[in-house]
């Protein structure tokens, strides 16, 4: 009784009382529930791969948005997983409880190879050098075409679970959860530090914290997260193939955050949930579908340079110029020290 | 406040734009397929429909090969009255489905589970780039238990390895064109054959070098391996070098630089990609002095000619169709046809026309829509229609070889494509001497003007 | 032999690459803006000369200047009002330049359709010098690149302008605050930009085949090269492209059936270096920026 009356009170003080925090809790209450409305395998496929590509693109925000590590290559973490899931899956009969996180870690040790010989690029430098990483591992693929499949692919994998609704409830917890640990890791003292190392590096080196350590770290997180979706997206869809190395494949991450919001985890998911639907339903135009995804993405951030998330936020809530607390744009007054929001 | 006028200017002219283009759209499709499926309503004289999906990259060459050789042979029967049912008739309605699986290989599987589940077609046919057809047959076949016929993957992996060994699962899939890459293989060693016998004759070299130009795709790997270990010594050519360009890139002058000192006097060409294209304008234009022959996609349309400036002209590859090949009575009227329709040349992706009438017949003898019954009729096919008489082996691939689909060579000759092979084909001649193979009105290889002239003058 | 062939065909390549990459450079060194849609601006201008050339039958001595300022005047109108006001914005305008070659890429192949196209030749036909044969349009492309590779280096060398956009390169703030209008300077070297990628496309449209991809390859060489020479330096620049070009031709010639490994094995080099001088070969270190 008592836990439910603070559950209550938590919910009315610390959820109702900000619109953003209202959508988010709706949103995941949806996207928990929507099974209850609809069985369209369709819209479960697409909703399933867009938790996928959420993860992925969030994975892309830890690394890019919050450490400032900016990388064009996100799709090498994403293809090392997917084929190192499907060749452990076809060779070895390994079911996909094991190659996933296997995938990740392989994904992983990927992030500090291509991490160690970034150490020294900044900037532009360091998201061209990326770039080159994915397209050199397809050259990989191609060269031996018996192993990896060449441009085929491997196919006749497992799948993620024996129905669909299994599968779109994996993707989506997964999602969740995977999601929520990475905004909690931003917000803890090593998030501090990936946004110090971004702001100003020789400023976070001379307060004594080998900065090294904490941007391989970031590349390994990152590769980790990327990982384990790209290990999902594979089992989902039953095939790794070369296209999941391609430079659209990283691009596609950089879009999806950057017009949910940089270095915000929840835009990068918003993101996805809003641009990777919408291309579907797009679908309608035939071939006017990328033109006017393109131009929505164009007007989008024409208007809102920030993201869409950020921009939401802004109109919606105010920080309190004292207690930095946040409260709807309505308030006239902080609702924890009531100083006057002017 | 300027920046705020300026803004609102462009929301404004984009949001016209966007107005505009989406008023475009059914004009657009007017000019592309002209008679779009969609709009046809079953009859009054009809008591159902026959939906068949057409699957593949709708805004290139290929999708729209496939829409219009569906379309064409939806009208015919249609008009013909549409297809027997036990006692009803039903019309037959294609749905298109824009796959942009040259793009985006692995989102087309969307594409094809959104119209399965929002149309529930009844058949599919289609399918074009392997690394989408993989993952999209997989789920019509084990996820909804469709009927889908595969016309334009020639992988043989898309029907070996899955019919054969899980008959029960994989029994929906089919291939209809083109025959799979093995026997594609086997059709351009004949045609490397004849042009070695050209080259011996004409330019009096006993053994003629060949070089191989492979785009580097999985596909061809087996050849670009087997051919000059296997082949060339019994055709008595020597390999004098490989060379493997992306199958996008756009020039290819290095390769040929490459070819040319090498020594070669034929060129092997596997490209199914736009590589053909550079390929054939920077042979011509720099009148590289070897003959090629093998497989160029790019070279089967009529798009061809213009887009190497002429200068494509003599290439010689492999094709489901030729205009003045007979290959069955149906080859010339189906592709006079086609072209008075659309205007190009049909390639392999326009057999859908076949597809459809394979469908609709097998519906007819099954006497029911139900896709067991269809399946089992579907294996007892054996219809002559423009690329050769189908028939379908026990792994549901289309049978190649003498008396089945043969498939052709044809060369540009001047500008004009025309076929070469089967030319007086003796297909087993220690067995069966007498067994002489040629459609009528198949003209001989012709080695380049150029080629001839630089190997003679030397 | 062969080395006279890698000279010639690495030269030819280096060329064309060098325009691109040297537009690309230009842009980013004055404001700072990855133009992710440059190659496309390439691919705009290739189409343009086939439409003017091909389609409406005008000669080459229209259809070129044309193409040109039509792709000139298209490149500054998106510059003024997409990406400017959001300059800021870095990430922004990273993908507003993405989504602005995809809306070209997609507008080409709704006008043009995915068909492959091909521009005749200005001058068909061929020389064998050294017993190599070169077609007279990659001669020709050769003098044109030549000449504007020239007249760029002139204008950034001796012209007041020239002065300022190098200057704005180095340091912008600074620049700004010697008086320069570094918005007007931004605009001026974008027109500059894109007049390079638009003639690199013109030239080279009867050498390679048109389809509405054709800008994504040369993107990825561009992205190498500029990175390989230094951002923001034109002579990086056109050492990067040369050296890209000359790797590139020498797999072709040394592992003809690895030939397709060109691009992977160009880059594995670009990596290399950049691990020994992370600022590129003669790039600006912009560690005070940001």
């Amino acid at each position: 009784m008592n836990l439910i009356r603070i559950a209550l009170r938590y919910i009315r003080n610390e959820i109702l009382v900000l619109p953003t925090r209202v959508i988010a809790i709706l949103f995941v209450i949806g996207l928990l529930v929507l099974p209850l409305l609809t069985q369209d395998m369709y819209i479960l496929r697409i909703l399933a791969i867009a938790a996928i590509f959420a993860i992925y693109a969030a994975s892309w925000d830890l690394l890019s948005g919050f450490v400032g590590q900016v990388s064009f290559g996100h799709a090498l973490f994403f293809g090392v997983a997917a084929y190192t899931t499907a060749l452990l899956n076809l060779r070895f009969g390994i079911s996909p409880i094991l190659t996933i996180p296997i995938g990740a870690l392989a994904s992983v040790l990927v992030g500090l190879l291509v991490g160690i010989p970034c150490l020294r690029l900044k900037g532009p430098y360091l998201g061209l050098a990326t770039l080159a990483f994915p397209i050199m591992l397809m050259g990989i693929i191609f060269i031996f075409p018996g192993f990896f499949g060449g441009e085929l692919g491997i196919s006749g994998i497992t799948r993620l679970a024996a129905a669909r609704l299994n599968e779109y409830y994996i993707a989506v917890v997964f999602m969740l959860i995977l999601c929520f640990v990475m905004w909690k890791i931003t917000d803890s003292k090593v998030g501090i530090i990936f946004h110090a190392i971004r702001e100003d590096e020789i400023a976070v080196r001379a307060s004594g914290i080998n900065t090294i350590k904490y941007k391989l770290f970031a590349f390994c997180l990152s590769g980790f997260f990327a990982g384990l979706a790209g290990g999902l997206y594979t089992h989902f869809l039953r095939i790794a193939g070369p296209s999941m190395l391609a430079v659209l494949m990283s691009f596609q991450a950089i879009i999806w955050t950057i017009f949910g919001g940089v270095a915000t985890i929840y835009g990068a998911v918003t993101g996805v949930f809003i641009l990777f639907p919408t291309l579907e339903i797009l679908r309608t135009f035939s071939d006017y579908r990328m033109l006017i995804f393109a131009l929505i993405v164009l007007l989008v951030l024409r208007l809102m340079p920030q993201g869409i998330t950020v921009f939401v936020r802004d109109k919606l809530e105010r920080e309190c110029p004292r207690c930095k607390v946040r409260n709807v744009f309505t308030r006239k007054e902080c609702r924890v020290c009531y100083s006057s929001m002017k | 406040m300027k920046g705020k006028y300026y803004l609102l200017l462009t929301l404004v002219a984009t949001l016209v734009l966007l107005l505009g283009l989406v008023g475009c759209t059914p004009a657009a499709d007017d000019t592309a397929p002209p008679v779009n499926g969609e709009e046809e309503e079953p009859g009054p004289e009809f008591d159902g429909e026959i939906k068949i999906a057409v699957t593949g990259p709708m805004t290139n060459i290929q999708g729209e090969m496939m829409w219009w050789g569906a379309t064409m042979a939806m009208e015919e029967i249609n008009e013909a009255g549409g297809v027997a049912v036990g006692d009803e008739k039903y019309s037959i309605r294609l749905i298109q489905v824009e796959t942009d699986e040259i793009m985006d290989p692995l989102g087309a599987v969307s594409a094809v589970e959104n119209v399965i589940v929002s149309e529930d077609p009844d058949f599919l046919i289609g399918g074009f780039r392997t690394e989408a057809v993989t993952p999209y047959t997989d789920l019509v076949a084990r996820d909804y238990q469709k009927i889908f016929l595969i016309c334009g993957a020639a992988t043989n992996e898309l029907l070996q390895g899955r019919v054969d060994e899980d008959y029960e699962t994989w029994k929906y899939l089919f291939r209809v064109t083109p025959i799979r890459s093995t026997d594609l293989v086997r059709v351009t060693m004949l045609m490397l054959h004849e042009v070695a016998m050209a080259v011996r004759e004409e330019l009096g070299i006993a053994a003629p070098k060949v070089a191989i130009l492979a785009e580097a795709l999985e596909w061809n790997e087996a050849l670009v391996q087997g051919a000059p270990a296997v082949y060339f010594p019994q055709l008595g050519l020597e390999h004098v070098g490989t060379f493997r360009p992306s199958a996008t890139a756009s020039d290819v002058t290095t390769e040929l630089r490459g070819i040319e000192a090498s020594g070669a006097h034929i060129i092997y060409t596997i490209m199914s990609g736009p590589v053909g294209i550079p390929f054939g304008k920077q042979w011509g234009e720099l009148e590289i002095p070897a003959c090629p022959v093998g497989i160029n996609v790019e070279a089967q349309k009529s798009g061809y000619f213009p887009a190497t400036d002429g200068f494509g002209d003599y290439d010689y590859t492999l094709n489901t169709f030729a205009l003045n090949a007979n290959i069955t009575d149906q080859t010339i009227p189906f592709m006079t046809k086609f072209m008075d329709k659309y205007g190009q040349v049909p390639n392999y992706n326009a057999d859908t026309y076949t597809a459809v009438y394979l469908l609709k017949e097998a519906v007819e003898r099954a006497g029911t829509m139900d896709t067991d019954a269809v399946i089992v009729e579907m294996e007892k096919t054996d219809r002559v229609g423009p690329a050769g008489r189908i028939v379908f082996d026990e792994i549901h691939d289309v049978i190649w070889g003498p008396g089945y689909v043969t498939a052709v060579g044809i060369q540009w000759q001047e500008g004009d494509l025309v076929a070469c092979w089967p030319y007086e084909w003796r297909p087993d001649p220690q067995n069966a001497p007498d067994l002489v193979v040629g459609f009528d009105g198949v003209v001989p290889y012709q080695i380049p003007p150029h080629v001839l002239r630089q190997w003679r003058g030397e | 032999m062969l080395l006279s062939d890698i000279l010639v065909y690495g030269l030819m390549n280096g060329a064309v690459y060098a325009m691109l990459a040297i537009g690309f450079s230009l842009i980013f060194g004055s404001a700072r803006i990855i133009n992710l849609a440059h190659t496309a601006f390439f691919m705009l201008a290739s189409y343009a000369v086939f439409y003017f050339g091909s389609n409406l039958g005008l000669s080459p001595f229209l259809s070129i200047p044309v193409s040109i300022i039509l792709v000139v005047l298209i490149g500054v109108f998106v510059y003024y009002v997409f990406m400017e006001p959001i300059r800021e914005h870095e990430t922004a305008v990273l993908i507003v330049t993405v989504a602005i070659a995809l809306v070209f890429q997609e507008a080409v192949l709704i006008i043009f359709g995915g068909h492959y196209r091909g521009v005749s030749s200005i001058i068909s036909g061929y020389i064998s010098p050294f017993g190599i044969r070169i077609s007279y349009q990659y001669l020709l492309t050769l003098g044109v690149v030549s000449l504007a590779l020239l007249t760029v280096w002139l204008l950034l060398m001796k012209t007041r302008l020239g002065i300022a956009i190098r200057s704005s390169a180095q340091d912008r703030e600074v620049a700004n605050l010697m008086g320069m209008n570094v918005a007007r300077i931004a605009a001026a070297t974008m027109a500059i930009s894109v007049a390079l990628a638009a003639v690199a496309g013109v030239m080279v449209a009867p050498l390679y085949t048109l389809e509405p991809h054709m800008w994504l390859n040369p993107l990825v060489l561009v992205l190498a090269i500029v990175i390989l020479g230094g951002l923001g330096s034109v002579k990086g620049s056109f050492i990067g492209a040369m050296i890209l070009a000359f790797i590139e031709v020498t797999v072709v010639f040394l592992l003809p059936g690895g030939a397709f490994l060109k691009v992977a094995i160009a880059l594995a080099i670009m990596l290399v270096i950049l691990i020994v001088r992370p600022e590129g070969l003669f790039g600006v270190y912009l560690e005070g920026e940001r």
